[in-house]
């Protein structure tokens, strides 16, 4: 870490140090403060587990940090549980709270951090901890019409490796009604649905007929317990599943997990690699927002402009294919750097290519800001307020159109960014019109960024080795396509994965999903979930 | 012949005694089977008298006893109130019938002997109020059925909403009474005697103003049974309050008293004018429409066929009005065709809308319930009644063979007769009644489809457990409701000349002379089509071979004037013999076709989840809130208490949303006017506030203003 | 909304020429490993040594590769001193281990062919590449092919991802909805063998142990083009061709 000298970097300090003589005054003896090596600004542990939600609610509500989920250790004697926190500008605190194993109950926080919904959920899915006073625990990764309660299968002693068919799942199992209207019913949508072009994943639209009044989705359909399998294996075997669990945003989570890995060895990055590292995200997050926008084009039936898009994108597909031998940049990535250099005559196709899309872009969105028909069916339509948007931690295009700035491009540079001149576009409206535009502008900045890359790209190493005998455990983050994505990578001495955890964008914002599709027009429900833009196999892992 | 009438009516009346008696005092175990078999028996008298009336043509007369100061009581069964009387027997006949099956389930321990007399009473004083010849065995006999109606709503008692229910209803009829009352005094100011005759001399001498002071006091009087807007808000309330065994006869036989009333007052005694036509052309189809309306998003069986009927009941009185409209201006025929469509209407309502009571009756004991939301899947559990539930649904939604079709082709038929009339602005009017009852027909088919899909198709959503008890034999009522509406939709042409014989007198033209042809009805050794029909075949463009085709007048023709020279046919007894053949060949292609094929099963395919639930299907009012959303100006749903039930702000439990919706009716016609009563009697009451001084006030100023108009005078 | 169709127009016609001609445009395909011939026995060791999944087998101075198996790491290609050939191609359609040839639907679908997708699990690579096909620079629809809504009215199933625990039943459901004279497809290698994900308590490792296979897809993911030109071979427009080591899979 670069000692602090900007002015900015002087302010985040005097905030930190504020922060942590706050967190003393308030909570005394509860907590105890610790120094940490894993890339935290501050570390906390909390001694009364009891004290953990209020610290939580002072962090989230009363500091702005920004939540960025739960993980969890299974250890031979005592659970182990992190809950990092994004104070902006300063970087991350982290939260541990351990317990002794034979403790199988946790004081919840989402009644504080509405966020930690999900993760809470999925804990007590995978793990069986029970967090105390959470409303709706259990039937969130294992449905209960397949699985029964009592399997859980991130526990050490559960052999992953074989089929575990002895089971016996709920009988009794009734869907969850939340509309109690007379003459309400569910419309179930999925899980194959849409001839299957859609993603798998189960709605249930819930209405008194015309007008559907709430949808909630069931997902984990297409969970494959890659946090799991990952347990066990090599680094560069779980650097093939961090890259491949979740394809279309595939180079940012591998780069989230390699610069774990880096962060662990103490690794110093050539820079070479950390622009070609940057032009790649930055490739992929405009082919990501070109196919995003043909989805919400074909959405709305507009199938001019949805082609148009697609086109873009499969010529994207193609320039990152011609570039780096994949089209959706697979085996590039490797902790300590990039396995395949590039050429000069390579880098102005992927700039002509990339300006390109980028004129294809500017034509759409004009034509887009001129249909009158298309623009009716977006505006106001899934709305998610800054409030609410905030309440749940809503991240990338998603939670930036709803006025949410935070970009970890920006808060927590990584790779370089900070040397980088570029904007994050943020809309207040929070309706689809705003995403949309979101995506447009985001696009822009992106191929800003590619040129910035491939211009300050200086002829050196691309890679420097990264191994080593010590253990350890760090986290990466990265503004992946659909927004903030944190892995969290613990190693022991020989290499071996001991503990994999993947905080997608997905999962944050599919919690927020069912605040969109409240009260809206049976037409509108594909045109929400298009400007969502959300991935289901990003979500379930 | 009039010995058969007068023998038939003798025995109905001393079988109605029997019934009386035997149900008083049989013990209360037998008393289902005495109202079965004497009922029966007693509706068979009564459609024999009808018919001997009917098929001969003329009337019965019977002298009873002078009543001082009002002239002699006579019973006169003329060829009209015979049409009525038949209908009565017919719904009496099944639902004497369906009262042996359903006595034990509907009353238990309580009492089904005063069930039987009052049951027995009401159908003798039905009797009475069809034979009356004069006014005051008239309106004896209507007293004394409101108030036996009134008792068999709240003869159960059983929940306060019902009895206010009753108690509505008491005090609607009694107004309707009231109104009656006064007409028959006008009209009786200038007549010799009470005597309809005499009556019907008196109205002809009647100012424009009498006339239509009768004619309004009858036609709401009345329309107050037969309800029609906007005196028909006690209908759907006593209805579902009513025990199940009695519904179909106050939807099949008190309901048509009402017609009968406005028919004999304001189409017989006097000659309703123009102006009383468009009246009751307008109030019948905007009856009509409100009624489909509130029936195709309701979901309890009982109010859907409730509003359903309010539905009929408008059709039926715009048949009445256009027939008024065209007897005054002088076309004749084609008031005889609106007046035959509105009897047939009359008739096929009866039948149908009894079937489909006893129906769901039927649904209700076998189920607990009659909430469509929670029925479902009825189809596979009692085959057999879903059946016949299907051919109420298909005569009702109006759809050939069966009779509801007939009857509202040619409702439309003479509708679209009013080119006829020279004036611009009644033809308007015409035309957008005859659009109100057109959308009426198309939302009574998603009504219906929406009550038989959700009863009888998919699955089951609520809790009940089936109890597929009743054997076959109860299901006898059914099925003879079930073949009368087959015969009445595939023979018409039997139907129309009887009905012709009561429309004759009124509509001063046969209505068969121009509806079906009469070479048809004629001899049937001259089988050529006339030369004329040929023309006009020919001027449309059309070829028509010059034979007719066997069959005794299967075919009914509606031949336009002169001027407009438009023919209509329709033939449901060809129509039922081509679908027969078109079904019959379908099946035989497809079982060819694929006779090298096994046929597989496969699973409902629902997107992949493991299993389907219930709640996961439509429900009825979920089919229907298109309509609701459609129709929200006449709906006005103040969706109230929108609670959201959360946890943590964020997390939905659950949602709750009341929708309290004041029917059209209660909020233009029946909230004013209550509102206003109320307000008058506060102002009585605060007057009466016991000081002696005040009345003494009152005596004084009331003296003053009597010396003040003496003085004026 | 007049400017839309104009812009349409002007755009021209941008589908490929696929199967009439072989489409080579830049980027339409990865390409994959094939058998290589290297000058020493070490360079065929070191090869497959170099492959994550075992997709290489080394046999003398022969590396042979599964197609399979193979999830287009690149690892045998780049950061390796003798790299194993690569072939630019899309063709890659083959049979399952162990069919001998490929049954063609009847006649009365080579020009018309309707296709239902399940994504069983897929990383969103191979579906993405599936959805291409939509795409007017694919426009499958020329061809007569078409995706369905429903099970229905499918003549071929086309399953991507390693088949979850959670998806299994879905896809049985949706494999017993369809009509008879159906084929199944598995694309990806995912499909095939499990891929990364292999055979775990949540992963099948393959549709092949659910479901009868017809035809396989390999890649990682496969290309639009190799997708199309599977589903030409299930409608029995062009012919399959049998590798030699399909046979000695996961043996």
């Amino acid at each position: 870490m670069a000692i602090a000298s900007s002015p900015g970097e002087r302010r985040a300090e005097t905030d930190l140090k504020a922060l942590s003589a706050a967190v003393a005054e308030r909570f005394g003896t509860a907590l105890s403060e610790s120094s940490s090596d894993k890339g935290y600004v501050l570390s906390l542990s909390v001694n009364q587990p009891e004290c953990l939600p209020s610290l939580c609610r002072f962090l989230f509500w009363d500091r702005g940090c920004s939540f960025g989920g739960i993980i969890a250790e299974e250890h031979p004697a005592h659970w182990q549980l992190y809950y990092p926190f994004l104070l902006a500008s300063a970087g991350w605190i982290e939260v541990t709270l351990q317990l002794p194993i034979e403790v199988a109950t946790v004081p919840s926080i989402s009644s504080e951090v509405h966020a930690a919904d999900w993760h809470e959920r999925e804990v007590e899915d995978l793990f069986g901890l029970h967090f105390e006073n959470h409303p709706r625990l259990g039937d969130f990764i294992l449905p209960d019409q397949i699985w029964q309660e009592g399997i859980n299968p991130m526990r050490k002693k559960f052999d992953a490796n074989q089929p575990h068919f002895e089971r016996q799942p709920d009988a009794n199992w009734r869907p969850l009604l939340v509309v109690q209207d007379p003459g309400s019913f569910a419309m179930p949508v999925g899980p194959v649905y849409e001839g299957g072009i859609g993603e798998s994943l189960h709605f249930l639209l819930e209405t008194v007929g015309e007008d559907v009044i709430r949808a909630s989705p069931r997902l984990f359909y297409k969970y494959r317990a890659v946090e799991k399998i990952a347990e066990g294996r090599s680094i560069s075997d779980v650097l093939l599943l961090a890259e491949r669990f979740a394809a279309t945003s595939a180079f940012a989570h591998s780069l989230a997990f390699c610069r774990a890995v880096e962060k662990i060895y103490a690794v110093e990055l050539p820079a070479r690699a950390a622009h070609l590292r940057i032009a790649l995200c930055e490739l992929e997050r405009l082919r990501h927002h070109a196919g995003a926008i043909a989805a919400i084009c074909e959405s709305t039936a507009l199938a001019v402009s949805a082609a148009h898009a697609a086109i873009s994108e499969e010529e994207l597909l193609r320039a990152s294919c011609v570039f780096t031998g994949h089209r959706y940049l697979f085996g590039l990535n490797v902790p300590g750097g990039l396995r395949r250099d590039v050429e000069l005559n390579q880098c102005k196709n992927l700039l002509a290519a990339v300006d390109n899309a980028q004129a294809e872009l500017r034509v759409l969105e004009d034509r887009l800001r001129y249909s009158s028909s298309f623009l009716d069916r977006l505006e106001d339509v899934g709305v998610i307020d800054g409030d609410q948007a905030r309440d749940l931690n809503l991240v990338g295009p998603v939670g930036r159109a709803s006025g949410l700035s935070c970009d970890f491009r920006k808060a927590c540079p990584y790779s370089g960014y900070e040397r980088y001149q570029f904007d994050v576009p943020y809309e207040s409206e929070g309706d689809g019109y705003a995403r949309l535009r979101v995506l447009f502008a985001e696009s822009l900045q992106s191929v800003k960024l590619i040129h910035q890359a491939i211009e300050s790209l200086e002829p050196g190493p691309l890679y420097v080795p990264c191994e080593g005998t010590t253990p350890g455990a760090a986290l990466g983050w990265t503004e992946a396509p659909r927004g903030a994505a944190l892995h969290w990578v613990s190693v022991d001495e020989t290499g071996t994965v001991e503990r994999y955890r993947a905080i997608t964008p997905s999962f944050n914002n599919w919690l927020g999903f069912h605040i969109a599709a409240e009260d809206f027009a049976f037409q509108d429900f594909p045109i929400i979930l298009a400007t969502f833009g959300l991935s289901a196999t990003e979500c379930d892992r | 012949m009039a010995s058969v009438t007068g023998g038939a009516l003798l025995l109905f009346f001393v079988s109605c005694a029997c019934g009386i008696l035997l149900s008083a005092l049989v013990d209360q175990r037998h008393s289902g089977v005495v109202i079965g078999i004497t009922g029966a028996l007693a509706s068979l008298f009564m459609m024999l008298a009808s018919a001997s009336v009917l098929v001969t043509g003329r009337s019965f007369e019977a002298s009873l006893w002078v009543l001082q100061g009002f002239g002699p009581l006579t019973l006169r069964l003329d060829v009209l109130s015979s049409v009525f009387l038949l209908t009565a027997g017919i719904v009496y006949f099944s639902a004497s019938l369906f009262v042996r099956n359903f006595i034990d389930d509907q009353f238990g321990a309580s009492y089904p002997a005063r069930y039987g007399v009052m049951y027995f009473a009401l159908m003798a004083s039905v009797a009475l109020i069809l034979l009356a010849n004069d006014a005051p065995l008239f309106l004896i006999s209507w007293e004394c059925m409101s108030i036996l109606c009134f008792l068999l709503i709240n003869y159960e008692q059983r929940q306060q909403a019902d009895k206010s229910a009753g108690y509505i209803m008491l005090a609607m009829s009694e107004a309707g009474f009231l109104a009656v009352v006064i007409a028959f005094l006008i009209l009786g100011k200038t007549a010799v005697s009470f005597s309809f005759p005499a009556l019907g001399m008196a109205a002809s001498g009647l100012s424009n103003r009498g006339l239509w002071s009768v004619f309004l006091l009858g036609f709401l009087g009345f329309g107050v049974k037969a309800g029609l807007i906007p005196v028909n808000f006690w209908l759907p309330r006593s209805y579902t309050a009513a025990p199940s065994l009695f519904i179909p006869i106050f939807a099949g036989v008190t309901l048509n008293l009402g017609f009968y009333g406005i028919l004999r007052l304001n189409a017989d005694l006097v000659h309703g004018s123009y102006g009383t036509g468009v009246f009751a052309l307008v109030v019948g189809s905007i009856t009509a429409l409100v009624g489909i309306l509130y029936a195709t998003t309701e979901s309890d069986m009982k109010t859907m066929l409730a509003h359903s009927s309010i539905e009929n009941a408008g059709i039926i009185v715009a048949g009445l009005g256009a027939f008024l409209i065209y007897r005054s201006s002088g076309h004749f025929v084609a008031s005889a065709i609106a007046l035959t469509a509105a009897l047939y209407h009359m008739l096929n309502h009866s039948i149908y809308k009894t079937l489909l009571f006893q129906g769901t009756a039927y649904v209700e004991a076998e189920t607990g319930t009659r909430d469509m939301d929670q029925l479902g899947g009825l189809f596979r559990l009692l085959p057999g009644l879903s059946a016949i539930f299907l051919v109420g649904c298909l005569a009702i939604s109006a759809v050939p063979p069966f009779n509801g079709f007939v009857s509202e082709w040619m409702t439309l038929q003479a509708l679209l007769r009013s080119a006829v009339l020279s004036s611009a602005s009644i033809k308007i009017v015409f035309a957008l009644c005859g659009a109100a009852l057109a959308l009426t027909a198309a939302l009574a088919v998603t009504c219906f489809v929406k009550t038989y899909a959700m009863t009888f198709l998919g699955v089951r959503r609520g809790s009940w457990e089936p109890k597929l008890r009743t054997n076959a034999g109860t299901r006898f009522p059914l099925v003879f409701l079930a073949v009368v509406c087959l015969l009445l939709g595939i023979l018409p042409t039997y139907v129309i000349p009887i009905l012709n014989r009561a429309v004759e007198p009124l509509a001063e033209a046969s209505a068969t002379a121009s509806l079906i042809p009469p070479f048809f009805t004629a001899n049937s050794s001259n089988q050529e089509l006339p030369s004329a029909f040929l023309q006009d075949f020919h001027n449309l463009g059309a070829q028509s071979a010059s034979k007719v085709l066997p069959g005794r007048g299967l075919v009914i023709l509606l031949r336009g004037s002169a001027e407009n020279p438009v023919v209509f046919a329709m033939s449901p007894s060809y129509g039922l013999a081509a679908l027969a053949i078109m079904l019959l060949t379908a099946w035989f292609v497809i079982t060819r076709l694929t006779r090298q094929r096994a046929t597989v099963r496969r699973e409902l395919w629902a997107g992949g989840i493991p299993r389907l639930f219930p709640e996961m299907t439509y429900t009825a009012t979920g089919f229907s809130n298109p309509v609701r959303v459609v129709f929200q100006a006449i709906f006005r749903p103040n969706i109230t208490e929108d609670t959201r039930q959360t946890v943590a702000v964020h997390f939905r439990t659950a949602i709750r949303r009341r929708r309290d919706e004041t029917h059209v009716i209660d909020r233009l016609f029946l909230r004013p006017v209550g509102g206003a009563m109320n307000g008058i009697a506060r102002f009585l009451a605060g007057m009466h506030h016991g000081r002696l001084n005040a009345y003494v006030a009152y005596v004084l100023g009331f003296l003053l203003i009597i010396l003040f108009l003496y003085r004026a005078s | 909304m007049s400017f839309w169709f104009l812009h349409g127009l002007r755009r021209g016609i941008q589908s490929t020429r696929y199967p009439r001609t072989l489409d080579s445009a830049p980027g339409v395909s990865p390409g994959h490993p094939i058998n290589t011939e290297f000058s020493s026995s070490g360079d065929a060791r070191d090869a497959a040594a170099s492959c994550p999944v075992d997709a290489i087998l080394a046999d003398g101075r022969m590396a042979f590769v599964d197609d399979g198996l193979c999830i287009h790491c690149q690892r045998c290609r780049f950061g390796i001193r003798s790299p194993m050939n690569w072939e630019l191609g899309y063709e890659w359609t083959e049979l399952p281990p162990g069919r001998k040839d490929y049954e063609t639907l009847p006649s009365a679908f080579s020009k018309s062919l309707h296709v239902m997708v399940v994504d069983a699990g897929d990383c969103g690579a191979c579906l993405h590449e599936v959805k291409q096909l939509n795409n007017p620079l694919y426009n499958m629809h020329r061809l007569g092919y078409f995706f369905t809504a429903t099970p229905r009215t499918a003549d071929l199933l086309l399953v991507v991802g390693p088949v979850s625990e959670n998806m299994r039943g879905p896809l049985l459901k949706t494999y017993e909805a369809m009509p008879d004279s159906k084929r199944v497809m598995a694309v990806g290698t995912c499909a095939i063998t499990g891929g990364v994900f292999g055979r775990s308590f949540m992963c099948a490792g393959g549709v092949g142990s659910v479901l009868p296979v017809d035809l396989e897809v390999p890649g990682n993911p496969p290309p639009p083009l190799a997708v199309l030109h599977g589903l030409l071979v299930a409608s029995g427009r062009k012919v399959v061709t049998i590798g030699e080591l399909v046979s000695r899979r996961r043996s």
